[in-house]
């Protein structure tokens, strides 16, 4: 019995060693295997309508670079999950590309929490996350090194937000904050920021959400007498702000975020209500020839600030593999900050970098996004910011800067 | 903080704030008088009253007062069919099943409304008037519509409880219900009139609430926790109670700014209704049996 058993085991390992040899000629012909890069962005959810796009760009650089000889001699390949906009439906989607497809990076996350989630695996991984998330705690987290994003944080937002009410020649700012976690910590930088270009924050104040009416809100900012009040709250607060603003013959300027003053809150208010109420969003750099570039790339007339810093991203990660000559999330972390600041030759897309790279020459990757510099928690130490401005009733592009 | 000088300007704020406030705490407690239990769906048919009196308004190109006349009929309607449909059946269950069901009703109403109209902001088609200041105190004309609005409401409801037949036979139902039908006196009716008055002021204040902000599936519901302390501080079940209790809170939201940053107002209304819980259980009107 035993020797019959052996025999049929022998028979198996003869056979299967035999399909080895067979299938050898073909292992050995093919090129080398081909380097695979995680894409991790929502395709369904809240984030259904970045993630998709962001996904595309990222796939049009790696294109680009696929035709210009790949990374490492190598092709590059993107293996792409739907994080669901759902941080339990990313740590799955992490989880896989981690553990089974083993790649060095993930591009993509959207939502701050799944940012939140899917983080930690990452760097307990060894494996480099990029981000577009804002929450200010992200890059606070014990990542070491293995998280860059390219999404302004609420401080620099408060900070530029600040610049730019200071170079309006305003003297005198109020803030009225919804109640929410960035109202304290805006109005904080804020403050400060206006006091060194020589402007004032002449009183803040956080309001309740969910109320009909804000006229005594509107009183207690009015007696401070300001130039420019600060909206910096949601679209259905600041609807009623604005509405309130206009009753008390407010005439001064009015500044918001571009999510509180959309193009319905617009149409749902008289034009005289919203007349020259400017707006802020953050912006891809529409100066920058990287910004040129994804245009052709993408074949879309203006790439927003997602798809662009999806396309610094795989720009990026491609850049510091190459710089490493090696392709593990460590060598990511530990070269990103060599290819995209310092005194290196400029450079606006992924293969003119890899062609200076292989000249052994320095770089400095200047993104469709924005410079790309980062701190050493890894946010962005600047970016561009689009100032809109409502005319009739539409806004009316007053300058990216 | 606000200074102590600006004390009238507040009073003035909260006293607008709190006669539109009553107008749906009024339906609230009528409904409470004479069915017997908390009815939530306030919250979804003040939005259906909004969103009527917005179709009137920017739709069909009615001035204001016939469209808030469309509020008041269509969310009194909606509030008829949707107790016949729903609430009824739960009311034998006793009044915390109905309550709750009052709950996942208005939830649903509150998705039908937003199946048809999205979840976008909207505003009546309605010019925005400047404030005039009367005595130093600033108030707007369109406020000063939406308070005598709200004061004619009241008072027709007054009216029609004292004087009219089937008033007195509500008021009869809401004092003993089972002394009302040894005179006579149909519950059914009652039932269905008291749901289209309580509905309809629902409507009628969600639709003054919205001429003064913007509308949109969640008005009434953001609208309901003031409503319920108004209706709960006031007395629950009696109407010149909600009346007082939606002054008490609009005003109190409003003087709390003297003291306390405006982040806390919503506060407000729950500190009033801890205290009166506690120190009045039947609120400042309140019936000594609820």
């Amino acid at each position: 019995m035993s020797e019959v058993v052996s025999s049929r085991r022998r028979f198996v390992q003869a056979s299967g060693a035999l399909a080895l040899t067979a299938l050898a000629p073909g292992v050995a012909r093919a090129q080398p295997a081909a380097l695979q890069l995680g894409v991790l962005t929502p395709l369904t959810g809240a984030g259904g309508f970045d993630g998709p796009r962001m996904a595309k760009a990222m796939q049009a650089v790696i294109d680009e670079v696929n035709a210009a000889g790949g990374l490492l001699g190598r092709k590059v390949v993107l293996v792409t999950e739907d994080d669901q906009t759902n941080p339990e439906a990313a740590v799955r989607a992490a989880r896989k590309l981690i553990d089974v497809t083993k790649v060095p990076a993930i591009m993509g996350t959207w939502a701050s929490a799944v940012t939140t989630a899917v983080a930690p695996l990452c760097w307990e991984s060894r494996t480099f996350l990029t981000t577009v998330s804002g929450a200010d705690s992200i890059t606070k987290l014990p990542h070491q090194g293995y998280l860059i994003r390219t999404q302004p944080n609420n401080h620099l937002q408060a900070g530029k937000h600040a610049e730019f009410i200071a170079s309006l020649g305003v003297k005198r700012c109020f803030m009225m904050s919804i109640q929410a976690p960035f109202a304290q910590p805006t109005q904080e930088r804020a403050t400060e920021v206006l006091k060194q270009k020589g402007s004032q924050m002449v009183g803040t104040l956080i309001y309740d959400k969910d109320k009909t009416t804000y006229r005594s809100e509107v009183d207690q900012a009015l007696r401070t007498n300001p130039d420019l009040i600060y909206l910096n709250g949601y679209a259905p607060d600041v609807t009623i702000l604005l509405r309130d603003l206009y009753r008390a013959s407010y005439n001064g300027m009015r500044f918001a975020q571009s999510y509180a003053v959309t193009t319905k809150v617009l149409e749902s208010l008289p034009h005289e209500v919203t007349e020259g109420v400017i707006t802020v969003q953050p912006s891809a750099d529409v100066t920058s020839p990287a910004y040129e570039l994804a245009k052709k790339r993408l074949g879309v007339a203006e790439p927003d600030s997602y798809e662009t810093q999806a396309t610094d991203w795989a720009s990026l990660v491609s850049l510091s593999i190459a710089k490493a000559n090696a392709a593990t999330g460590t060598a990511i972390r530990d070269n990103v900050r060599r290819i995209c600041q310092g005194t290196g030759t400029k450079v606006y897309s992924a293969v003119e970098g890899l062609k200076l790279l292989a000249q052994g020459k320095d770089i400095n990757y200047e993104g469709a996004s924005g410079p790309c510099d980062f701190t050493d928690i890894g946010d962005i130490t600047d970016c561009k910011f689009r100032y809109n401005k409502v005319a009739g009733g539409k806004f009316v592009l007053l300058k990216v800067a | 903080m606000t200074p102590l000088t600006e004390i009238p300007q507040l009073v003035v704020n909260g006293a607008m704030a709190g006669t539109i406030l009553a107008v749906p705490a009024m339906g609230l407690t009528a409904i409470y008088a004479v069915l017997r239990f908390p009815n939530f769906a306030i919250a979804s048919h003040a939005t259906v009253g909004a969103f009527a009196g917005y179709l009137a308004n920017v739709a069909l190109h009615w001035p204001v007062l016939p469209s808030l006349t469309a509020a008041f009929l269509v969310a009194g309607c909606v509030g008829v069919a949707s107790d016949e449909v729903v609430l009824k059946r739960f009311r034998p269950a006793g009044y915390i099943t109905t309550a709750i069901a009052s709950i996942a009703l208005t939830i649903a109403l509150e998705n039908v409304i937003r199946f048809f109209f999205g979840n976008e902001l909207r505003g009546y088609d309605l010019p925005i008037a400047r404030d005039v200041r009367i005595g130093g105190i600033r108030v707007g004309p369109q406020q000063l519509q939406n308070l005598a609005v709200a004061v004619a409401a009241m008072a027709a409801l007054f009216a029609f409880l004292v004087f009219t037949r089937m008033g007195k036979a509500m008021r009869a139902v809401a004092d003993n219900p089972m002394l009302a039908s040894i005179k006579g006196i149909n519950a059914d009716v009652i039932g269905r009139l008291v749901n289209f008055v309580g509905m309809g002021l629902a409507g009628l204040g969600g639709m003054l609430i919205g001429l003064d902000t913007t509308i949109d599936p969640l008005t009434g519901f953001r609208a309901i926790l003031s409503v319920f302390a108004a209706a709960v501080v006031g007395g629950l079940g009696s109407i010149p109670g909600a009346v007082i209790g939606a002054l008490t809170v609009g005003i109190g939201e409003e003087l709390c700014l003297l003291f306390l940053s405006p982040d806390y107002r919503s506060a407000v209304g729950f500190v009033a209704i801890l205290l009166v819980l506690t120190l009045r259980p039947r609120g400042i009107l309140g019936e000594a049996r609820a």
